[in-house]
């Protein structure tokens, strides 16, 4: 990052001795739909550790003082600062009085993009801003939370120390992973010092593999007719600790963090990767307080690797009650929207469609607090040729895409070593930059698109207004008030998992009045006037949800006159003024 | 109160002796620091952490010498904060084995077996028996909305007799479900529709609908139960259990001392639930069976456990053995013929209660029924009256000495059970040139399994592990350098051979922290 910022600074300084940090708006033809001249300059073909993401959320955050806030909601297991940028129109509105979005990355550390995605939407907020009159609107009405990486520690271990595209998946908390009573003490081995945990291969007379003839690096399975010369030993490494098993506690897995959520939290001889009890993660239990502390949040998405996807809870079929029809239309309305914004990602399941897992992040933000979340699975190997594709690493669509398009950047070459256990072998096989993160060429691309659909989501929760409000002289110095509260947008005030267990306060809607409230009511059929009264504090109606495209109507019986107004209270709906 | 703490401060160890009530959280304090401080060579005290409410969660080690590498058995009490006894057996335990710890079977059994005491885990709320208005209070001072109204602590109880405890009322109305007791007025039992008996009585808690709702006393100072915060099965958004499992830190702080106490083998918790009095489970009726003839208690109430709670934790999570007691309940009374009483036509724990705390002599436990003007009632006859809280499930307090005793026993025999492992039948066998086949039987000497039935493929329990070690001139030609056993049930050998090249000393070291680690030096 910080070469790149002198470079920026040496080149454009020759250019113009006054703008430093941005291209000339001369030299610029505007490209619809991205920022021309951006304040803050970032490269969105790559990828940034801890310490870049640091740089740029400053960057935005001092760029942009009345739109982007930066604050450290917590530390990290090694201390590092867990940055939230709070994206919002500051001058308009109160940020804790709007419906919130909320957006984090990398709870899985190999899953690296989600922190480029998070900030990218956080970077475009804030320099399409200007002018752009929609994002003006919706961060009007709309604040975004956006925490780049949820795992920082163990994303510096994935990019910093040896690995491959799978490992480390978890935070960097030590575990005794087999039960010896010994911590890492089998970690993967680095054997050809090249950062990249790759695979051996030995020749075997015996063995089942061979070289595919379409692309000598790939290896084969043969035929039960045929004969192989090669035999495949697994991920590169040594049995460390002499036990008979390699690789079988080291960094590269302690723990699954996203396994580690209040929601249908199970321990870890039930639900692998779990630890001690939900929230025992510190990273997790920083999140948690921050949403705890911020019930305006209504909407939420993580962003995970890989394989094309948006995914709705539940993560067990027991829970598969918990998602009522109201909130599955609700997921289904948002989420085919998604598929047509992002080319080759689908509308998934979590339990059924992939597997069952038990703690999940996106389980707590829904069944625990009532947030419409979606997890997406980042980078598709479909975007590499633009049709179908697996996710097979031994799928010759890897190989074709990384000799025809990435000129084999990708791939460590086979090549011989010299193994304490195993004899003579060869190591090689494709980089850990390679098979679920984005290519560079494609990184921004799919970031806008997730973004998009990051945005359509935000837009889509509450947007309340009173629509009407009618006052009727009933006589005897008494006037009937009635108001229709209308909401807009997609999502209801409450899920229906937050009203069935009142996770959320009601919605309060209070008349403003001088004069005295004699009664209040909701009003359930204006038409053939069926009413519930509320006895207690009648100026503050309490309303359990305002639904999505839908109204609320609620009367009031007042000794005296007007002028009346309506205060509407929603934690996730927001604050809004009405009437005259 | 204030005359107690001086006394307690005043004569050290005497209190236990002399104390007519239960120990405030301030006597509790100076107990375990007083025991402690009289026996630094096998007891250390430490606060694990302070609850929302600022008290101390104390945990107390006994043992000797490096007590982390011995078998350990933890030993929990105030699980629910109304349950005072808890604290005391824990305590008392505390006491009576380090007064004691002068004679050989303590002294053995000190240097055998760790002792994790964690007296009291719901101070916040047990001080509620102390306090100006008493109610049987099991939440700590965390501040909960527990009707998820949105607002706080607005529907608490109200005393309106002004006696200083909360306990009942009964409502006179067509609609009631409750009747008076046929052999004790005082008392009200369900009527049975189906035998067409017909209530008269409303039963609620003593207060008042302050929110105007409907619903009684259903929003008070509430706060978190302890044994409603747990990860099993957690009841999550029900009033006392807390948001999300573990929300509280004293929950966390016992699982994550526990959790890395790979030792602990067993967890004995003092509250509602029992599994003690009778147990299904083959491999720990023996525990029991032990507990039945030590206390002598007889006829215990059926208990279940309602999610979140302790003792499901530590068996189901933590992977531990896991017993759970009251330690004491109301007995059965018997008619006293001399008054000319009869058994009782219907079975009633209050009925019950009555007539024993008569036979026993306690009075000032039960407040007559009387009519007061109620708000929410204005047409109705309402009276106020019951049972006193805390005295159904808390033994008077002159009969604790006694329970306290017999509990110590209880714990003191039961660490006999423990696992243990050995090494047996070590063997050298001469094969060829310097060849040696040496083979050996690990065995299981303890009454219980080395690992109870949870503790498979969790992080926080370590398996069994079986090491040989050979010098550099030596080598491992045939067998396993390391091996991990899960588990090795009570009385049960496994055997294990090696072929070695080379002579001179080879270790053999065999087995875990809940069973104890054994290793033979070996010559070849």
């Amino acid at each position: 990052m910080k070469k790149i910022f002198i470079y920026t600074i040496a080149f454009f300084a020759s250019a113009s001795a006054i703008q430093v940090h941005a291209q000339s708006p001369e030299q610029i033809f505007k490209a619809s739909g991205t920022p021309a001249n951006p304040k803050v300059i970032v490269t969105w073909n790559r990828y940034y550790d801890h310490g870049g993401i640091t740089e740029i959320c400053k960057k935005i955050a001092a760029a942009y003082p009345d739109l982007a806030k930066l604050q450290s909601i917590g530390k990290s297991y090694d201390g590092r600062d867990l940055w939230c940028l709070t994206i919002t129109d500051f001058k308009k509105g109160i940020e804790s009085n709007k419906p919130g979005m909320y957006i984090d990355g990398n709870i899985h550390s190999n899953e690296i993009q989600g922190a480029e995605f998070a900030m990218y939407t956080a970077w475009y907020l804030t320099e399409a801003f200007g002018d752009t009159k929609f994002i003006q609107e919706l961060l009007a009405d709309k604040v975004f939370y956006i925490i780049p990486s949820i795992n920082p520690d163990a994303r510096d271990s994935y990019m910093h120390k040896p690995n491959n595209s799978s490992s480390p998946r978890s935070g960097v908390k030590p575990i005794d992973n087999d039960g010896d009573g010994l911590v890492n003490e089998d970690n993967y081995d680095d054997l050809d010092g090249d950062s990249h945990i790759t695979l051996m291969r030995r020749k075997n007379p015996n063995g089942r593999y061979k070289v595919d003839p379409r692309d000598p690096r790939n290896m084969i399975q043969v035929g039960p007719d045929e004969k192989g010369d090669y035999e495949l030993l697994g991920i590169e490494g040594i049995d460390n600790d002499g036990d008979g098993k390699v690789n079988e506690d080291g960094y590269a897995f302690e723990y699954d963090p996203n396994r580690d959520w209040g929601w249908g939290w199970q321990p870890n001889y039930i639900q692998n990767g779990a630890y001690k009890y939900p929230f025992s993660i510190p990273e997790n239990r920083a999140v948690m307080e921050f949403v705890m502390k911020h019930p305006n949040i209504a909407a939420a998405q993580s962003f995970h690797n890989a394989g094309g996807m948006i995914l709705r809870g539940p993560g067990g079929a027991e829970d598969v009650g918990t998602y009522n029809a109201q909130d599955v239309a609700v997921y289904d309305a948002i989420a085919k929207k998604g598929e047509e914004l992002m080319p080759g990602y689908k509308y998934l399941v979590v339990y059924k469609d992939l597997y069952s897992a038990y703690g999940g992040e996106l389980d707590w933000f829904y069944a625990g607090r009532g947030i419409y979340t979606y997890s997406n699975e980042l980078w598709t190997p479909y975007l590499m040729f633009m049709k179908e594709s697996t996710r097979d690493p031994f799928d010759n669509t890897s190989y074709s895409f990384d000799r025809y398009l990435l000129f084999q950047d990708a791939f460590v070459p086979w090549k011989e070593y010299d193994h304490p256990q195993y004899g003579k072998i060869e190591i090689g096989g494709f980089k850990k930059n390679f098979g679920r993160a984005h290519p560079g060429f494609l990184l921004e691309s799919d970031a806008h698109r997730n973004m998009a659909f990051s945005i359509y989501h935000c837009y889509h929760t509450p947007k309340l207004s009173v629509t009407s409000l009618v006052e009727k002289d009933l006589g005897d110095g008494l006037t009937e008030v009635t108001a229709v509260i209308a909401n807009s947008r997609i999502m209801p005030t409450h899920s229906s998992q937050d009203v069935k267990n009142k996770i959320e306060r009601p919605d309060y809607i209070t008349l403003n009045t001088k004069a005295t409230v004699v009664a209040g009511m909701l009003v359930e059929n204006a038409d053939l006037n069926l009413t519930t009264e509320q006895k207690n504090n009648p100026g503050v109606l309490a309303v359990n949800n305002i639904p999505g495209l839908g109204t609320v109507t609620l009367k009031w019986i007042v000794s005296g006159k007007g002028p009346f107004t309506i205060t509407i209270d929603s934690k996730k709906g927001g604050v809004v003024e009405g009437g005259k | 109160m204030r005359k107690q703490i001086f006394f307690a401060i005043g004569l050290l160890c005497f209190l236990s002796s002399f104390a007519q009530n239960y120990s405030t959280l301030a006597e509790q304090q100076a107990r375990i620091q007083n025991i402690v401080k009289a026996y630094p060579q096998l007891a250390t005290v430490s606060s694990m952490i302070k609850t929302n409410g600022g008290k101390d969660i104390w945990m107390i080690t006994i043992g000797t010498g490096k007590t982390e590498t011995k078998p350990a058995i933890a030993v929990v009490g105030g699980v629910e904060g109304n349950h005072l006894l808890g604290a005391e057996l824990v305590i008392g335990f505390a006491e009576n084995v380090l007064k004691a710890s002068g004679t050989d079977s303590i002294k053995n059994l000190l240097q055998k077996t760790t002792y994790y005491l964690f007296p009291n885990m719901s101070p916040d709320a047990s001080e509620q028996y102390f306090a100006k208005l008493k109610y049987e209070r099991t939440g700590n001072a965390t501040s909960t909305d527990d009707d998820r109204d949105g607002r706080l602590n607005e529907d608490p109880f109200d005393d309106l007799d002004g006696n200083g405890k909360i306990t009942l009322m009964r409502i006179e109305s067509p609609i009631g479900d409750y009747k008076l007791h046929p052999d004790d007025a005082r008392a009200l039992i369900k009527a049975d529709p189906s035998k067409g008996e017909k209530g008269k009585y409303l039963l609620l808690s003593e207060g008042i609908d302050n929110d105007k709702d409907g619903l009684f006393n259903e929003d008070g100072e509430g706060g978190i139960a302890f044994n409603k915060n747990g990860t099993y099965k957690h009841k999550t958004f029900s009033p006392g259990a807390g948001d999300y499992p573990a929300s509280e830190k004293e929950t966390r702080a016992l699982y994550d001392f526990l959790y890395d106490a790979f030792n602990v083998y067993a967890v004995i918790s003092f509250g509602s639930n029992n599994n003690l009095s009778a147990n299904d489970d083959k491999a720990t009726s023996i525990v029991s069976d032990l507990y039945n003839k030590v206390s002598g208690l007889k006829d215990a109430p059926r208990t279940s456990v309602t999610g979140g709670d302790f003792l499901s934790w530590a068996y189901q999570h933590y992977g531990r053995y896991s017993f759970s007691t009251p330690g004491w309940w109301v007995p059965k009374s018997k008619p006293d013929t001399a008054k000319k009483e009869k058994a009782f036509t219907v079975e009633d724990p209050i009925a019950n209660y009555l007539r024993w705390s008569a036979q026993q002599g306690i009075t000032d436990v039960f407040t007559e029924w009387k009519t007061i003007v109620h708000p929410d009632f204005p047409n109705q006859k309402v009276e106020v009256g019951g049972v006193d809280p805390f005295v159904l499930i808390n033994p008077p307090y002159k009969q604790v000495a006694d329970l306290s005793k017999k509990h110590t026993e209880f714990l003191i025999k039961v660490a006999a059970f423990q696992p243990e492992v050995d090494l047996m039948n070590v063997k050298t066998e001469s094969l060829a040139n310097g060849l040696t086949r040496v083979s050996v039987d690990v065995v299981n000497k303890g009454a219980l399994a080395t690992h109870s039935k949870f503790a498979d493929r969790n992080y926080f329990v370590k398996k069994i592990k079986v090491a040989v070690t050979v010098s550099d001139k030596q080598s491992l030609v045939g067998g396993k350098k390391i091996l991990l056993l899960n588990n090795m049930e009570p009385s049960t050998k496994q055997s294990f051979s090696w072929i070695i090249k080379g002579k001179g000393k080879i270790t053999i070291d065999a087995g875990c922290p809940t069973a104890g680690t054994k290793n033979i030096d070996i010559s070849l």
